[in-house]
């Protein structure tokens, strides 16, 4: 990467600029869709979880450390834009790990079928730490303003079968373009040799 | 030591700019979201409800009215007996339109187009047609975040206008809620109306919430309603901001024997 012609060089750097405009818009696009309820994008009230599409489409090109801090870094966002507890992070995180090592494992091929049924699973697994953490502090807080487990548990089955459903039908939407563009950007400034962006 | 230098020369950048994505996550994340909400409302502002903006206050008022000239009647009465009464809620509210909803799957929250430039403050209440919808969590310079009542975390101090039986209203995630009374006979009825009770510190008092739909005054430890909003939380596009201090709030209202003091009741927001 490091020794290539001027001209070439000039080339990477441009579409280095291109890739983190690419990377730091579709992040603020998935954010500004959060709050908005978009005709077809709401199901029982439940929205697609945009964020954990981008953060799949992320960890499946990456290594496990580019994908984790994603994961936190998304998490943090999120948590930013509803509030501090309970915490997306844990959930975001698991994600990204999880999306990586099934990656690693080629148990998946990059198609929109496999896609969305990772993301289904993927959602499934966030709403649960969330749930998780909700009853967690259902439990260690006798103060606690969270409803009883019953009604805990009752929802997250609510949020986790609409949200699932709509998330994974939706994955394509984000995860097509983001894929057909990195593949893009590999393609044009990573050779063979480097084995660090594997396709 | 090389190894570190070696990994240093190969990863600098892409650790630096991972580490730069971290902090500035991390400083949105401080900042409660601000620039995103600020984005947020500047990219909806010509989705946002403009021309029937009064019309809709009006009509949906009217609701709203109703249920207030009952409370207004038994207010009446009891402050013709008890004189030193000054209970009037001044409200000038500020318009502000709904331009966007939680932005995860747990919470109840609504978005709207005012905020602190517009002299928005945590802790106003918002009170849409038909009566309470929330309580200001968060403040951007443009917009603002509301904690609806009917988010699971919400509690509101609440009695039966007519009988004045007091309790606390339960938010469920959707437009029914649960009223959990004190008193273990509390003298209520289907379509009796809802109102915050003076033990709020959060609200004011003599807002109304809502109409009972349903009784379960066997249930343990405490009886409880189930009440209908009278706002109509999922559709609403346009609400009032009305300033509220929490500490200027003063019990007006001569003690109830039923209720007994609890510190959980009024303490809606985030855990």
């Amino acid at each position: 990467m490091t020794l290539s012609s001027p001209k070439s060089r000039f080339g990477m750097a441009r579409y280095r600029w291109l890739n983190t405009v690419v990377i730091l818009g579709s992040v603020l696009h998935c954010l500004l869709l959060l709050p908005a309820r978009l005709p077809g994008m709401e199901l029982l009230g439940v929205t697609p979880n945009w964020l954990l599409v981008w953060v799949v489409a992320w960890s499946l090109k990456r290594n496990q450390w580019e994908s984790a801090i994603a994961g936190l870094t998304l998490g943090l966002l999120q948590d930013a834009m509803t509030s501090p507890y309970p915490t997306h992070t844990i959930g975001l995180v698991l994600v990204a790990l999880l999306t990586n090592r099934i990656q690693k494992q080629r148990f998946i091929q990059e198609d929109f079928i496999s896609v969305a049924i990772i993301v289904f699973g993927m959602v499934v697994l966030a709403q649960t730490t969330i749930a998780f953490q909700v009853t967690l502090h259902k439990l260690l807080q006798p103060q606690s303003l969270y409803p009883a487990f019953t009604a805990i548990w009752q929802q997250h089955q609510r949020i986790v079968l609409s949200s699932a459903i709509l998330t994974s039908l939706w994955a394509p939407v984000l995860y097509y373009p983001l894929n057909q563009w990195w593949r893009y950007f590999a393609q044009r400034t990573a050779p063979p040799v480097n084995s660090q962006n594997p396709l | 030591m090389f190894a570190l230098r070696q990994w240093w020369s190969r990863y600098a950048l892409r650790a630096s700019l991972l580490a730069l994505a971290l902090a500035s996550a991390w400083s949105i994340y401080r900042l409660n979201a601000a620039p995103i909400y600020e984005i947020y409302r500047w990219m909806t502002l010509p989705l946002q409800p403009g021309p029937s903006r009064a019309e809709i206050l009006e009509s949906s008022a009217a609701q709203e009215l109703r249920q207030r000239i009952i409370e207004l009647e038994i207010q009446n009465r009891t402050l013709r007996e008890a004189v030193a009464a000054n209970s009037t809620t001044d409200q000038q509210g500020i318009p502000a339109a709904v331009i966007g909803r939680s932005a995860s799957d747990w919470w109840q929250q609504l978005v709207l187009s005012r905020g602190s430039r517009d002299g928005v403050e945590i802790g106003d209440i918002v009170a849409g047609p038909g009566g309470l919808v929330g309580r200001i969590v968060a403040v951007s310079p443009s917009s603002s975040r509301v904690l609806l009542i009917s988010d699971t975390t919400s509690r509101v101090g609440a009695r039966v206008s007519r009988s004045r039986a007091t309790g606390y209203v339960r938010g469920q995630a959707g437009q029914q809620l649960i009223m959990e009374f004190f008193d273990k006979m509390p003298e209520v009825e289907v379509g009796d109306v809802i109102v915050t009770s003076a033990y709020s510190q959060l609200f004011p008092e003599g807002m109304a919430i809502g109409r009972v739909v349903e009784l379960d005054l066997s249930k343990s430890p405490a009886p409880e309603v189930t009440l209908e909003l009278s706002a109509p939380l999922n559709v609403v596009e346009w609400v009032e901001i009305i300033p509220f201090d929490a500490q200027q709030a003063t019990p007006s209202e001569p003690n109830d024997a039923s209720s007994e003091p609890s510190e959980q009741f009024s303490q809606p927001g985030q855990p």
